[in-house]
């Protein structure tokens, strides 16, 4: 949906408002996907729609109604039930004002090519990936998604565009391509992963010969005892613990409630020295929408700098609570989970993944990790497991694959005993670096 | 809408596809939620549209649209059909549909009291007063309630001559008390965490006593600051019913779903350690251990007349006796374990979504005996109620997982309540240490009402029913470091 086919939809809600504060917003778009398995392509989707949203404000009531009809009878539906639940909703103490316009920056995310990349193309991606794994005798197993819009991985939406009646409106779109690899004999594996805003940064061949030679080298895994252990975990496995991080400390509410280690802290260290966290939906590797759910610019925040402790992210209601300006990363009002950081950012350093490596006398290369869970929110206590590729280092050498562990750590201390990192890449929705930590807890093995 | 569907199957079979199903579906949701007396969400929402599913020359295409004009549902099916003859391009083995008599019948869950007739004065009065009996309580930090009902119409047609029209709705809702101090956060939920819901109306809100409740897990939250801290070591474990929900939904439920065992999750979700070999042979748990799959369940939120690609609903056994016996299986896959028939436990979340192989209801059947019983046979064993957090390996040999809380059982009686509870194991390990499962007067069917899986990720609803049980020498509080 172009920007003024967004806005024609969006006028004609608003049109049908009367005299009620209306705000309306539309997300949706396009998504495709390739899977494969087993070397050959297993399934292969896509999906077009949009999604309109109106929330009719009452003075301090306010109601939603969500539809995909589009059409004029469809958005009379709409505004008439959002309506209707505003009449009998209870008066809230947190309801702020409809927005006026509001000035955004603009975040060039499209990839004309991406847009229109059609499954053969995707086909013959996927048929050159596969090509590799089948040559070294493993199984290929993977997706090759593209997107236009704002759909996200589980079929969530995303907002395209937002206006109101007190004469918002905002608007952002971007394209996306993701390829995923896994190369299995058995119960051993490896694999890779790329993501980007234009499929022409995508080479699944590249990333099939990466995940081959892991799963190569998985073969036959020595069995550790659970210990503590100097380990090197790739960037794709410090974007999921990062996350963890990020869904229970970053945002104001979680402050507030006395839900977070940042709680008390601020200006004092709280991480290693070397950690910068922001959040920055204008960093290159993000340009995502330079707007949130409630139609507010978001400006860039940092969270850490240099393992200080230094904000969090605000969404209207929580930067009321404390007399100040919103950072523009608050979700749809009203909801319950408060802001939320949704690009972040832990600077990287200088160092190679080698030199990492050859910093680590006996300690473990983690590809990825599987399944993280939150054990106890304010210490970011995660569990979870290594998985596709745990291998010993030994006297500063990657040297054989080891059985996989579980884990019980705390990302906070995590970060505290961090000490090199790789410059940043995109893994996981995350810019972050490949980061070498002392002493992560592995606390039980797996089977294979 | 009949005519939409035929025009979309129409146009795939004249592009060329061999087999094709259209599904529309149209869905009707409610869901409003409290938190701290404050209104969190009042949403309504509706859905309307179409996926159109294909085989072309042996691969797979899906599109969906909700465009539903002549020209949105013609051009999707085109879409299918153009994706279909892409994925044969990187094919191995044409896909082979196991057959099925293509069903004609119209199927409806129970529902006595139309949720969606039920003013929402009510439903907020009733949120309220949640609310403050939470809040009541002195030390309670945050008290959240939440009520959702959904409404799914799904009609079928397959170009084998299919035609299915189903109606499900199903009601729930939950409670959650939170209590913070210093560097502890604590929660209880009620009756389960993430939500209680079954296939029913609003007569099931009316059912369960949240008022009563709300007040004593606000209490148990609090008191949960100051209990002492789950041991650690190798202890007996009894679990109830919601949290062995769970545990047989992480650990007997996905590695059973035959998709997985054949490595078509391998990239994201994982495969499996119940591989094909081992069917009809394993001991996977203890004699006190059978496991039914069952798509005919009353008011499961996996119950359905007919999957979503036109297989009738069935009930059979996954573990009987503690052997492992059956996969969770489609018309893709069946005849990979040599069976004729597919078992229906192909759904999707949507009409934006391709059905895959998604869990039907899966219960831990009855044993002997009153919880009352249980306890008293029980010498020294921790007690662990509602989950927390879960955790497994994409095998799903290695798991763990947090509840909200913990007794302590010492010679027959409950001595005392523990916080920060968590165990670990080995899947067949674990279920072989059952020694103990409670009667049918303990049976109840729990919900699990955030199942992610595939990609495009899909979130799918069941109900798994479990009545509390014992398990020996279980490791216990590995995770814990307070």
């Amino acid at each position: 949906m172009t920007r003024e086919e967004a806005r024609a939809l969006l006028d004609r809600v608003l049109a049908a408002a009367g005299s009620a504060e209306l705000e309306a917003s539309v997300g949706g778009g396009e998504n495709h996907l390739t899977r494969f398995a087993n070397n050959e392509i297993t399934q292969n989707v896509t999906e077009r729609r949009h999604v309109l949203s109106v929330r009719v404000a009452r003075g301090r009531r306010s109601g939603r109604a969500t539809g995909n009809d589009l059409s004029d009878a469809g958005i009379a539906r709409l505004v008439a039930s959002a309506e209707e639940a505003a009449k009998v909703a209870p008066e809230s103490n947190d309801a702020n004002p409809l927005l006026g316009p509001q000035h955004y920056r603009e975040v060039d995310a499209v990839d004309a090519a991406t847009a229109v990349l059609g499954p053969e193309a995707r086909a013959r991606e996927v048929g050159r990936a596969v090509a590799r794994t089948r040559a070294a005798n493993l199984d290929g197993a993977g997706i090759y998604e593209t997107g236009h819009g704002t759909i996200g991985d589980y079929g969530q939406l995303g907002t395209l565009a937002l206006a109101n009646t007190n004469g918002l409106f905002a608007y952002h779109t971007e394209t996306s391509a993701t390829f995923s690899i896994s190369a299995l004999r058995g119960t051993e594996s490896g694999w890779a992963r790329a993501e980007s805003h234009a499929a022409s940064d995508i080479d699944g061949d590249a990333l099939a010969a990466s995940a081959v030679d892991k799963g190569l080298r998985s073969r036959d895994p020595d069995t550790w005892a659970p210990g503590a252990y100097d380990v090197v975990l790739e960037p794709a496995a410090v974007s999921d613990l990062l996350r963890e991080m990020n869904d229970t400390s970053f945002g104001a509410l979680a402050l507030q409630e006395g839900r977070t280690f940042l709680g008390g802290k601020m200006g004092t260290p709280v991480l290693g020295p070397e950690i910068t966290i922001r959040d920055d939906p204008y960093h290159p590797l993000h340009l995502g929408s330079p707007f949130d759910g409630e139609g507010v610019p978001t400006v860039p925040v940092t969270i850490i700098d240099r393992g200080v402790a230094r904000g969090v992210v605000y969404d209207r209601r929580t930067a009321a609570k404390e007399a100040r300006e919103s950072t523009g990363h608050g979700l749809p009002y009203p909801n319950t989970v408060g802001p939320y950081a949704r690009h972040l950012v832990l600077e990287g350093g200088g160092a190679t993944l080698e030199e990492l490596v050859a910093g680590v006398d006996r300690g473990l290369l983690v590809t990825r990790v599987w399944y993280t869970n939150i054990v106890d929110p304010m210490s970011v206590l995660v569990t979870g497991m290594t998985r596709d590729g745990l291998f010993a280092i030994e006297r500063g050498k990657v040297t054989r694959a080891v059985r996989n562990f579980r884990f019980n750590q705390s990302v906070v201390e995590m970060l505290q005993r961090a000490d090199g990192m790789t410059a940043a890449v995109r893994a996981g929705g995350a810019v972050c670096p490949a980061l070498r930590v002392r002493g992560f807890r592995m606390s039980s093995v797996t089977e294979f | 809408m009949n005519d939409h569907l035929r025009l979309a199957l129409d146009t795939a079979v004249q592009r060329g596809a061999e087999y094709a199903d259209a599904r529309l579906v149209e869905s009707k949701r409610e869901d409003i939620h409290v938190k701290d007396g404050e209104v969190g969400a009042l949403d309504r929402s509706e859905s309307a549209g179409i996926g159109v599913r294909v085989l072309v020359q042996g691969g797979w295409g899906y599109a969906a649209t909700d465009e539903l004009t002549r020209d949105g549902l013609s051009a999707c099916a085109a879409r299918a059909v153009a994706i279909g003859a892409a994925s044969a391009l990187v094919l191995r083995d044409r896909v082979r549909l196991a057959p099925e008599p293509p069903h004609r019948a119209v199927w409806c869950s129970d529902c006595a009291v139309d949720p969606f007739t039920v003013p929402l004065e009510r439903k907020l009065d009733l949120l309220m007063r949640c609310s403050e009996a939470m809040r009541g309580v002195r030390g309670v930090t945050t008290a959240e309630s939440f009520l959702s009902f959904l409404r799914r119409r799904t009609r079928f047609i397959s170009s084998e001559g299919a035609e299915l029209d189903q109606t499900s709705t199903r009601s729930g809702g939950g409670l959650v008390a939170l209590a913070v101090s210093g560097a502890s956060v604590q929660r209880r939920s009620y009756p389960q965490s993430e939500g209680f819901f079954l296939a029913r109306g609003y007569e099931f809100i009316d059912e369960v006593p949240w008022i009563e409740n709300a007040g004593r897990i606000g209490e148990e939250a609090v008191a949960l600051l100051t209990a002492d801290r789950c041991p650690s070591g190798d202890f007996d474990l009894i679990l109830e019913g919601s949290q062995l929900a769970l545990q047989i939904h992480e650990s007997c439920g996905h590695p059973t779903e035959l998709d997985r065992v054949l490595g078509m999750e391998a990239n994201y979700a994982g495969t499996s350690f119940l591989t094909t070999e081992k069917q009809g042979v394993l001991q996977y748990g203890s004699p006190h251990v059978t496991l039914m799959a069952d798509a005919t369940l009353p008011h499961g939120l996996a119950t359905f007349g007919f999957d979503d690609e036109g297989v009738a609903a069935q009930r059979w056994p996954i573990v009987n006796a503690g052997r492992f016996e059956g996969y969770l299986t489609s018309r893709e896959t069946a005849h990979r374990v040599g069976e004729a028939r597919s078992r229906g436990c192909v759904r999707a979340d949507g009409w934006h979504h391709i059905p895959m192989i998604r869990m039907v209801n899966l219960s831990l059947m009855p044993g002997r005996g009153s919880f009352e019983d249980l306890v008293a046979d029980t010498d020294h064993a921790i007690h662990m109620e509602t989950n927390r957090s879960w955790s497994i390996d994409q095998l799903r040999y290695n798991f763990q997982f947090a509840t909200e809380i913990a007794w302590e059982i010492k010679k027959g009686k409950r001595v005392r309540m523990l916080r920060n509870p968590t165990y670990q194991g080995i899947t067949t390990g674990f279920w072989n240490s059952c020694d103990f499962v409670c009667g049918s007067e303990e049976w109840k069917p729990w919900s699990v009402m955030n199942c992610g899986k595939g990609q495009p990720g899909q979130v799918a609803e069941m109900t798994h029913g479990a009545a509390p049980a014992r398990f020996r020498n279980v490791r216990v509080g590995v995770a814990s470091d307070d």
